[in-house]
Formats: C-alpha cells, structure tokens, sequence
C-alpha cells in the first residue's frame, strides 16, 4: 500500500490530520512529473494539466476500489491544489527573474485563445482566486478542480459531492465572477 | 454581501439559462424588485457570463521551455545576426528570421538548437564540413552559412532564409496532380545529387527540410538544414528517444534501416536515397511507407525491428486499400491518382 493510498484511507476513516500529509506527497510527485514530461517534449509543446493529474494518481493510488469517489475526490482536491501551487510558483519565478529558457517553465496558454496579448496573467488570476475562496470557498474548491486540475464537470461533482446542476451552475457563477474581477477592476 | 445568499445563486442560474437580453431583464426586474443593489450585482455577472466566452473553459497547460530565447528577446543579437521574428519551431530547435549587419546586410534564418547538445562539438563537426558545405552550390539547396555557440552556450546555424512550406503541404494545399508532384520532385533529387557529389550526406530529409518556394510564382524546392544533422549527430538511442521524443517521431518514418542501427556506422548516401523514396511514397499516396500511427504505437525496440524489417505495402496497394483514406488529411483526394 502507498503513502497516499494509507493517507487516503485514514482520511475515510476520519483521520482529519491525514489531509494534510497529503498535498506534499503529491505536490512532489506533480513536480518531478511534470518537469520529467516537459522535457520530453518538444519545445514550446503543452501538456495539459489534467493528463500529469491523473498519471499521478495512477502512480499514488492503487487502490483496488477505484470507484472510490470519496477517496478519488480528497486526491484530485489535493492535487488541484498542488497544480495551483506548481503554476502560480513558477509564474511568480518568471515574472520576478524575467529570465526565458529554464527547464520547467511552466505557464497560462492563451486561454481565450484570442489574440496572443489577451493571454490570462495566471498570477492576477490567483489573486482573484484567493478573493473567491475568502466569499465562495464552495466555487473556489470547484474551479480548482475544473481548472488546475482538469476534471470533468461530471467528476467534479462527484468529487464534492454535489449535484451536477449545482455544479453547472456554480462553474457559470465562478466563472462569470473571476472574469469581472479580472476585467473591470 | 447580498451576492452571498443562495438566491443569488439560484437567480444568476435563471438568469443565464434565459435566451434573449430582454428577457433576462425583466426576469431580474421581478426576481430582485426589492434589491436594486442585488439586481445591479447579478445583472453584471450575467453580462460577465456571456462576455466570458471560453474563459477558464480548458484546463491550465503546462509549456514547455523556449530552446533558445522567449519572444520578448527579440531583438536581441546573436553574434552579428538580429532576431526579427520566430518563423519554425521543431524538435530539434527553433528557426527565426534574422538580419545579419555584419559584414553585409542580409536577412537570414537562424536556428538554434535546443539545450542539451555539448556546443563546443557540434560547431568542432559543422567545421569539419564547413568547407564541402561551402562548396555547394545549387538552386535548389538553401546556402548553409554560418555556426556558432549563443551566449547560453546553444548552438546555431544560419542559413539561406527560404520563404517556402513544406513541399507535402505545398502539393496538397494545390491539389497537384501526381503528375506535378513528380516535377516537383525531380529537383529534390537533383539537388541531394549534387550534394552527394560534394561528398555531403543530409540524413535528414524529410518534408520540412524540403521546402517550397514561390520564383516568380513558380515553385521551386530548396532543401534546407544540410550539415545541420550529421553537425548535431541524431542518433538513434534511447537517450535521444528519450530526451528528444518529439525529434524522433518525426522523423523516424523517413529514418533508412542502417540509420535505425543503434550504432549507425554504416549511413552513407544511400540513407538520403531511402528517405528520398519515402517522400516521394508520401507525395504520391499521402501517407509514408511505415505510418506514423503504426510507429507511435511501437515500442522503441519494436521501431527499429519495423524500420529494419517491415516490407511497406506498396503505393499502388496502399492507395486501393479501402483504408488508406483514414490516415489523415494528407491523404486527400487530391493526392491519389487523377488519371
């Protein structure tokens, strides 16, 4: 049994401390992965965020139970968080050093896909991101699971365990709010 | 904070599910008739809603690394050479168009060479052929200028700027009759001789080293990146495979068999003439003698076996086969036959 998978499995059994231990386990694993991935790829490729999520929770968690959701969503919370963390850190590294070429730059893509100077700036983003959790710590916890994690809507609910219109409906309203704050302060 | 409460939830949620600007107006009007602040909030995040577009919608992405310079340092020299714009992008590098001050003044394309090659040798080795590379000269093969090390340590080329598209794209987004395609490639042929005779060996061709280019708006191949494999010394190991996967699938369906050797002594001009005869494969049919989808699904050793071993069906047999059609695009109507 894996570190995770043990953490995991205290966290069902109402191990509150568990959680804990959890984010710096994966935290390591999406880390190592990514830079790992990154470098086998050709320059200036991508990879989604969402794919090194659910390797790693291939690599962390054998579980034999794998429709677990209960376990599947204290993971993927876990390891939204910890994407958050890779990409904002390195978001702060590269505007405080402005320095281009290291190994594992990692940034926002053109998210809108509209013109390449309307690219999101990923840490005003994350400061937006932290007035929402302040509010709505619900829609904070599902826009990382939607965003930094790339869940599904369909698993995201399942991950917090609400209803999939609820989910819907919240993703619009977080959505819809982030984008004010980043488009009319 | 009235936007806290779960009514405003539940009216942003009817509010955005409503089809038209006048009557989700209305609808806020009875839903928030007693709380115009309430309604002044939801109403902005509805119009939020719908300017938001696909905002969030796909997940974060992780980049990889810029090989040489970001964007922002355009502009920035390079020895004698100006960077203007980034014109490619491959496995093995990133190509910019450059302006070249000293001592004439040109434009050029530069490339630099992703990180990870020791500098020091692969410009030792472009030397080492410098001379023969000079010595050719040909219409149809883009001049190879200069090398040199960045000032992280990366090496680069300069070359002949060729204005052109790779000459599977260019036939394909024509339409060339297969007719065409063979006019086209004859040069192709002509120019890879030419530089065989130099005692100059590609290892490299395949489509995007093959470009065309319009003169007088005829079409006109140049072969570009000569001395820029045997310089940066591709081999095939499971360290390049590795660390340099993107290079290796693209280019392994063009790879000859004694280049699919782990020690790869035996590439001589023969090589060029086998990738020569997969292009020509993919000209005609649209898809390679060995696929890609065929090879991305091997295992690394399994690769080299099929590239040594595996007898490609033929063109003839590839385009009548009933499936050929479902690999990609490339294989259009355009590309078989007209005749």
């Amino acid at each position: 049994m894996s570190d995770v998978t043990r953490i995991l499995s205290a966290i069902e059994q109402g191990d509150r401390s568990a959680a804990e231990q959890l984010l710096p386990l994966i935290y390591a694993e999406l880390r190592a992965l990514a830079a790992q991935r990154l470098a086998q790829e050709a320059p200036g490729q991508t990879l989604q965020a969402t794919a090194l999520v659910h390797e790693a929770h291939l690599r962390l968690v054998h579980e034999p139970n794998a429709a677990n959701w209960d376990s599947r969503g204290h993971f993927f919370a876990a390891a939204a968080e910890a994407m958050r963390r890779i990409l904002v850190d390195n978001a702060r590294r590269k505007a405080s050093t402005k320095r281009g070429g290291q190994f594992d730059r990692i940034e926002l893509p053109d998210l809108a896909q509209r013109a390449e100077d309307d690219r999101i700036d990923l840490l005003a983003l994350d400061d937006a991101f932290e007035k929402l959790q302040a509010i709505h710590p619900d829609k904070a916890r599902l826009v990382k699971l939607r965003f930094f994690a790339g869940l599904t809507l369909e698993e995201t609910a399942d991950a917090l365990g609400i209803s999939r219109t609820t989910a819907q409906r919240n993703w619009a309203f977080a959505r819809a709010w982030l984008y004010g704050q980043l488009h009319e302060a | 904070m009235p936007l806290d409460t779960p009514t405003a939830e539940t009216i942003f949620g009817q509010a955005i599910a409503l089809d038209s600007p006048a009557e989700r107006s209305r609808f806020l009007d009875r839903a928030c008739a007693a709380d115009p602040e309430l309604r002044r909030q939801i109403e902005q995040l509805v119009a939020d809603h719908f300017k938001a577009g696909d905002f969030l919608e796909r997940p974060a992405i992780l980049r990889t690394a810029d090989p040489s310079v970001d964007s922002e340092t355009l502009g920035t020299l390079i020895g004698p050479y100006k960077l203007l714009q980034q014109i490619g992008e491959g496995g093995m590098g990133t190509v910019f168009m450059a302006e070249q001050t000293h001592p004439v003044q040109r434009r050029v394309a530069l490339k630099v060479i992703k990180a990870g090659m020791d500098s020091k040798q692969v410009i030792a080795r472009f030397e080492a052929e410098r001379q023969a590379l000079a010595m050719m000269d040909h219409v149809n093969i883009a001049r190879v200028l200069d090398a040199g090390a960045t000032e992280s340590g990366r090496p680069y080329f300069v070359m002949e700027l060729v204005h052109g598209i790779p000459i599977t794209k260019y036939c394909d987004d024509n339409h060339l009759t297969p007719h065409e395609r063979l006019e086209l490639f004859v040069p192709v042929c002509h120019a890879i001789q030419h530089a065989h005779q130099k005692g100059i060996i590609h290892r490299d061709i395949k489509p995007s080293n093959v470009m065309i280019t319009l003169y007088d708006g005829k079409p006109v191949p140049k072969v570009i990146d000569f001395g820029v494999a045997k310089a940066t010394e591709q081999k095939l190991t499971d360290r390049t495979l590795f660390t340099q996967y993107g290079t290796m699938v693209g280019t392994l369906e063009y790879m000859s068999p004694e280049q699919a050797e782990i020690s790869a002594l035996g590439v001589d001009t023969r090589s060029d003439i086998y990738s020569l005869g997969v292009l020509l494969y993919e000209l005609l049919t649209g898809t390679t003698p060995l696929t890609r989808e065929r090879l991305r699904e091997a295992a690394f050793g399994e690769i080299l076996h099929i590239i040594k071993e595996e007898e490609p069906q033929k063109p003839s047999t590839r385009l009548s086969d009933s499936g050929a059609a479902r690999h990609g695009s490339r294989s259009l109507p355009s590309a078989r036959p007209s005749r």
